[in-house]
């Protein structure tokens, strides 16, 4: 079902999806979770146009700009606050400087096909809608027929240190990798929709066998040959055959996959 | 029965720790124990990953999975709803297939014969949506992966690489000997379930 009104693509920087909660409950199939990084913020958009929290958004690393065939109600991370947009109007959301994913709601949602459950496109196996290209037309759901109950929103402050638990294979690494992870200043050297990797001093392994492929978690902290540990995000391979020394809190996890590349990230011993 | 290990995976998930080619049938077990706020159950070669939505179900993991018995509840489970064997006719017309007869020191109509000789079942699937590892490979075909993958296995390649043997469910990179084609579809998103190859699922190659 639809509302009428469409939004039409302009312009898409990198990674522009269209993303909801994502399709839990498929790992099994080999099929990753997808859905929004930052969940959190996701649901916030969302709430803030009045949808319900699952509605199909927009995903943005590198910005987006869209026109709108008729009157919407939007609303954008960087903003946090509702908005109409007129017949023609057009709306940017520039590259973040505080966040790497940023979000656009729209009332009603985006109206694509599911694909398994979800509206989710997954950056590793291509399951869903396809990423999002200029001339891109986007039907929109048809309106929720609720009321907008929040009109500003309150940014969440990222936690200073982001907790860690010691992971299924903690006893891969040395004795102190634990402490070794917790103390040290890590660096986000890259970051994309299936991990984030972080460069620092390496994490050294105790043993060398090889593991068998086991499964992984969103937050789980892998670390290759090169001891440079690679956050799991949300379009994560189901398995991997390298060791986790670490699991970030699922609370912690949407803060630290908004870090830019080149910030710092420090971890601290989930208690 | 030796205790079963279980790992914390974060405060949302756990690892069972389990013996090779069982994951599928504890897989199914921990499924049978049913218990609320379990998200995803994943057998993979040793263990098996399950994920909860909040922290007391994980919590529960840990006790169910000490209760449990895989080698008696899993296949029992399901027995019950009598799973057919799934037959995959295949053109043993693979471009690893002398290379395969090579190394093993078989003819190609030995290695056509082992690989429709074996009864296979889905350990686990993994690598890409519906990509099931098929465990049971006549020993004789245990090969490492050749040294240098592959940028492009068509989809529907039937494939053999250590003591496991797959059909590529969509054309991807790949480093594993292709013994022929199917053109049986493993994988297909409107279709429920979208994976041929479950876990647990029985299989037999045939010749087309």
């Amino acid at each position: 079902m639809t509302g009428g009104a469409a939004l039409e693509i302009v312009e898409t920087g990198w990674s522009t999806t269209i993303q909801d909660r994502g399709r839990p409950g498929f790992a099994h199939l080999g099929v990753p979770t997808a859905g929004a990084v930052d969940q959190p913020l996701a649901a916030l958009v969302n709430r803030l146009v009045g949808n319900d929290e699952a509605a199909a958004v927009l995903e943005t690393a590198g910005g987006l700009v869209v026109r709108a065939s008729g009157p919407v109600l939007v609303a954008t991370s960087a903003e946090l606050a509702p908005r109409t947009l007129a017949a023609g109007g057009e709306l940017t959301i520039a590259v973040d400087g505080e966040r790497t994913w940023s979000y656009l709601a729209v009332r009603g949602g985006i109206a694509v096909e599911t694909v398994l459950e979800s509206r989710s496109h997954d950056t590793l196996s291509g399951i869903g809608p396809p990423p999002l290209a200029p001339g891109v037309r986007l039907l929109v759901g048809i309106d929720p027929a609720t009321a907008v109950t929040v009109d500003v929103a309150q940014q969440r402050r990222p936690p200073e240190r982001v907790r860690v638990w010691p992971g299924p294979r903690v006893d891969w690494f040395d004795i102190d990798a634990m402490a070794h992870l917790t103390t040290g200043a890590w660096t986000v050297g890259t970051v994309s929709r299936v991990g984030l990797r972080l460069t620092g001093v390496a994490v050294r392994r105790q043993a060398d066998d090889e593991l068998a492929s086991e499964g992984l978690v969103a937050g789980a902290i892998q670390v290759p040959p090169d001891g440079q540990p690679v956050v799991m995000l949300a379009d994560h391979p189901t398995t991997g055959g390298y060791p986790v020394v670490a699991v970030v809190d699922p609370d912690d996890l949407p803060a630290l996959a908004q870090r830019r590349v080149g910030s710092t990230v420090r971890f601290s011993h989930a208690q | 029965m030796s205790p079963v290990t279980v790992r914390d995976v974060g405060p949302l998930a756990r690892l069972v720790e389990v013996a090779p080619g069982t994951a599928a049938a504890w897989a199914t077990a921990l499924r049978a124990a049913d218990l609320p706020g379990i998200v995803d159950i994943v057998p993979a070669a040793r263990t098996v990953l399950v994920c909860c939505g909040d922290r007391s179900t994980a919590a529960a993991v840990t006790s169910a999975a000490a209760q449990i018995d895989a080698s008696t509840t899993g296949w029992a489970v399901d027995r019950e709803h009598d799973r057919a064997v799934v037959e995959i006719p295949v053109v043993y017309d693979g471009k690893d297939l002398d290379d395969v007869a090579g190394a093993t020191g078989l003819g190609r109509g030995e290695v056509i014969a082992r690989h429709t000789g074996s009864s296979f079942r889905v350990d686990f699937c993994g690598f890409a949506p519906g990509f099931g590892y098929l465990g049971g490979l006549d020993e004789a075909l245990w090969l490492p992966r050749r040294s240098t993958p592959r940028t492009r296995v068509p989809a529907g390649s039937v494939a053999i690489a250590s003591e496991y043997s797959a059909v590529y469910p969509s054309v991807s990179p790949g480093g594993w000997h292709l013994l022929g084609t199917t053109a049986t579809r493993v994988w297909d998103v409107d279709r429920d379930p979208p994976a041929l190859l479950v876990p647990g699922t029985e299989v037999r190659f045939v010749v087309a």
